[in-house]
């Protein structure tokens, strides 16, 4: 893909048609029907998250016990839970620590990825060495499990699992950019910008990362989704947000005892993981398209 | 390309359908529960079927596994519920009070100074291993319990013993003197100080008669896991985490029973499993009934539902060791700030009553004058900033992590009394860790507020009071090392005091000092409720939490 951005780019200059590869991504991704309807419900539910105080109707963390598991109604329009509080203004919470967690956690991921995979790639040798060891180390775990582990080492709470879902999700980042960086690297323009001697760091920050950026987005785009499910699978074993935290994993665990009598406790928060993954996921496959050139006719 | 939003939309679909399974399960157990079993029972499980022709076997569904079989090495229920059937003590209980009625004793009498007790014991009674049941087995039994020499004593010692009977042999405390046996079957004990609750203490499932030849022949840890007794059933096997199979003992003493010819206990630790595997047949009764599954159970024509008569305590203790808790204004405004009535009507369903004292009303020496707080945040913010705290404070508040009968479900109520507390400013973060490790750090008082409670073992108020609150008990059950003076000589003297009417005033006075310094807050009496098919007969279960299954029958 690099090549033919810097070969084409020339070209397209020389036909006085300048749109930059971002802009025509753009232009590819608006016209993937389910990658818009991806991205529409992430508006939909980014809006809910930043809107949460105003949107939803009580407190998430207060309820009045009297009106313990009760059905939908005009009141309550998602019914409520075992402790009487409002499951539409848990859900509309809990979209915020869902979004959080998965983008923070993402934002972590690549960052730490990038770098390590860079140093790997670019270097070689027992930089590679070391790294990508390591990378392999966390691999033979699963993921899930090692989240866990971890977890348990800085005990439960929010804030630990963002961590832990951070870093396990690392490697997926680190070998990604490394692979990019190996073949990157031997480009021709790579060659020249060592021959003109340019220092690494140069090299590795205007040339490799950002020919590197556009699969970095897409597996982001869909780690967001992964993150999301991993802290809804960690708070629902107690080890991720802790009570009264309206995060949607727990309280899929907290109420499935009532899935019987109140299945509404469990059905909000289980559809509302189920379309922000959808979200995520959909968009994903939209930027994979848009920006693979290989996809381009 | 293709592939992928095929795989995403396949996960969500999958995501979709096991979300509509959940609900689906459900529809089917609410709708048609009585279809179920029917169908499904004779098919899968032989066990349902020879409740007509054959055998007569009953599988009871439970929490969690045994911990040992060695009745007096035990301390928790669901050994208790097991050895229960293979063993008998000296005295026993009534079908379900407390009261003491003969067992392996026939009768016995009270010297008046209340040191001398005079056994004479039933006749003819055979061990399963066919050693006879005499006076020589009972004094080898307490001589293993009491004596810390003895070749068959643990190495951990015998926890119960040494709370019931004050200690060990030469310990300065120690209650029994000596044992004697007067005759093949007579017995008699000699105390060296009054103790007045020694025949109820005599009764409790721990305090159960073990063939002494077993024991000496397979050495107290073999004997854990194969256990011999006297009771109407034999031990067979036990797979650990999973099923305890006991057999008829058809030379039982009393003649008749026991009416089943098998007996099983299987573990199913969650509630609700448990439940679906009653409704389905795979079981044919359980314990541990989620008090909101009551009314599925009643509604349901195909079981019935058996309520246990409540001798328990749930509570929310202050470690009084730890600040703010040491001010006992800061405990008694946590006191007024949380709302009983409403947790008891939301997660005990009906199925059980306000505490007010640290002991049930149903137990003779509770204290009704006493009339408990009522909730009011008012009084709680008031008695908050008379202690220096307008503001509140943050405190780490220990949850449950189990079901227990007397707390449903630990980690819910939390939440609630969570939210309860907010109201005064009081940020209570919960803390909840695996149940052993809760147990073991709670006793060594690393916690701040916490949640725990107490199934009565004998009807008698020492064995709440005490056990809980006195000071000597810090480090065992008196998890809220609340050591005061007054209330422990009063715990002592009621100790040894031998009238009903002595002993009554004192643990009177008691409560009251309990009341006013507030080291927890009773929370609730439950009435434990049992799930079982509507053909079991004469099942009834006993206040402290176990029961003999020898009258159990089949329709």
């Amino acid at each position: 893909m690099a090549e033919t951005q810097v070969q084409t780019l020339p070209l397209q200059i020389k036909d006085e048609q300048v749109i930059s590869p971002w802009r025509e991504a753009w232009r590819t991704l608006r016209k993937n029907k389910l990658a818009m309807v991806g991205l529409a419900i992430i508006i939909f539910f980014v809006v809910i998250a930043v809107m949460a105080p105003w949107i939803a109707p009580y407190p998430y963390d207060q309820g009045e016990l009297v009106m313990k598991n009760k059905p939908p109604s005009e009141e309550h329009w998602f019914g409520t839970d075992y402790n009487g509080r409002d499951v539409l203004s848990r859900v509309v919470y809990g979209a915020r620590i869902s979004l959080w967690v998965g983008t923070f956690s993402v934002i972590g991921s690549v960052v730490a990825g990038t770098i390590l995979g860079l140093l790997a790639g670019y270097y070689g040798r027992w930089i590679d060495m070391i790294i990508s060891r390591v990378f392999d180390i966390m691999l033979a775990f699963p993921s899930i499990l090692l989240a866990i582990a971890i977890v348990a080492i800085l005990g439960p709470s929010l804030q630990n699992a963002l961590l832990a879902i951070a870093i396990i999700n690392i490697p997926t980042f680190g070998r990604l950019v490394r692979s990019r960086v190996l073949s990157l690297k031997e480009e021709e323009f790579v060659m020249a910008a060592r021959a003109i001697g340019m220092k690494d760091s140069r090299i590795l920050m205007q040339h490799i990362l950002p020919n590197s950026l556009a699969p970095i987005i897409v597996t982001g785009t869909m780690g967001i989704a992964t993150a999301i499910i991993e802290a809804a699978a960690l708070g629902f074993l107690g080890l991720g947000a802790q009570a009264p935290e309206p995060e949607w994993g727990k309280m899929l665990s907290d109420s499935r005892q009532y899935i019987q009598k109140a299945p509404w406790t469990v059905i909000f928060p289980g559809l509302s993981i189920m379309l922000t993954v959808l979200g995520f996921n959909l968009i994903g496959d939209g930027l994979r398209d848009a920006l693979d050139p290989r996809m381009k006719n | 390309m293709k592939k992928r939003v095929l795989s995403g939309a396949m996960t969500s679909l999958l995501a979709l359908s096991m979300l509509l399974a959940g609900c689906g399960g459900a529809q089917t157990t609410t709708q048609a529960p009585a279809e179920q079993p029917k169908t499904e029972a004779p098919a899968t499980t032989p066990a349902a079927e020879p409740a007509k022709a054959g055998p007569k076997q009953l599988i009871i569904g439970r929490g969690g596994d045994t911990v040992g079989l060695d009745p007096i090495a035990q301390t928790d229920g669901e050994s208790f519920k097991v050895t229960e059937n293979v063993f008998d003590t000296l005295v026993g209980y009534a079908e379900e009070t407390t009261e003491v009625v003969p067992s392996l004793a026939e009768k016995w009498e009270i010297a008046p100074d209340g040191l001398t007790y005079t056994f004479h014991l039933r006749s003819g009674v055979k061990f399963h291993d066919g050693t006879d049941f005499n006076a020589e087995a009972v004094k080898w039994n307490f001589e293993r319990w009491s004596d810390k020499s003895h070749p068959q004593h643990n190495k951990e010692g015998f926890e119960y013993y040494n709370d019931m009977f004050g200690g060990y042999k030469g310990d300065e405390t120690h209650v029994i003197k000596s044992v004697e046996a007067v005759d093949a079957q007579t017995v008699k004990f000699t105390l060296n100080r009054p103790l007045a609750p020694f025949i109820q203490n005599l009764g409790m499932s721990c305090f159960a008669i073990a063939s002494p030849k077993a024991v000496q022949e397979a050495g107290p840890e073999k004997f854990n896991e194969k256990p011999v007794g006297t009771g109407p059933f034999k031990f067979v096997e036990w797979k650990r985490n999973d099923t305890i199979t006991l057999e008829k003992n058809p030379d039982y003493w009393n003649a008749g029973f026991p009416k089943l010819d098998k007996l099983v206990f299987k573990v199913i630790p969650e509630n609700t499993a448990r439940l679906t595997a009653l409704t389905s047949g795979e079981i044919d009764m359980m314990d541990g009934l989620n008090p909101d599954d009551a009314q599925t159970v009643k509604d349901n024509g195909d079981l019935q539902l058996i309520l246990r008569p409540s001798m328990n305590l749930g509570f929310v203790g202050f470690n009084i060791e730890k600040k703010p808790l040491d001010n006992p204004k800061v405990r008694e405004a946590l006191a007024y700030a949380i709302n009983k009535p409403a947790i008891i009507e939301a997660f005990f369903a009906g199925l059980g009553q306000p505490a007010v004292n640290p002991m049930p009303p149903s137990i003779w020496g509770h204290n009704n004058e006493i009339k408990d707080r009522e909730f009011s945040i008012d009084k709680a913010k008031q008695l908050l900033s008379d202690a220096g705290f307008p503001n509140g404070f943050k405190i780490k508040f220990w949850a449950m992590p189990v079901a227990r009968p007397y707390m449903p479900d630990g980690v819910k109520i939390a939440e609630a009394i969570q939210q309860d507390l907010k109201k005064i400013g009081v940020e209570a973060e919960i803390v909840t860790m695996e149940w052993a490790t809760y147990l073991e750090k709670t006793k060594k008082g690393e916690q701040e507020m916490f949640m725990l409670g107490w199934t009565g073992d004998n009807g008698d108020p020492d064995n709440f009071l005490a056990t809980l609150l006195d000071k000597n008990n810090i480090g065992g059950n008196n998890r809220t090392r609340w050591a005061n003076e007054d209330a422990h000589k009063l715990l002592m003297s009621a100790q040894s005091a031998t009238t009903k009417e002595e002993r009554e005033k004192l643990y009177y006075q008691v409560q009251e000092i309990i009341f006013k310094d507030v080291p927890m807050v009773p929370l609730a009496h439950s009435t434990p409720a049992l799930a079982a098919r509507a053909n079991i007969i004469d099942y009834k279960p006993h206040p402290k939490g176990s029961e003999s299954l020898e009258k159990v029958d089949l329709k």
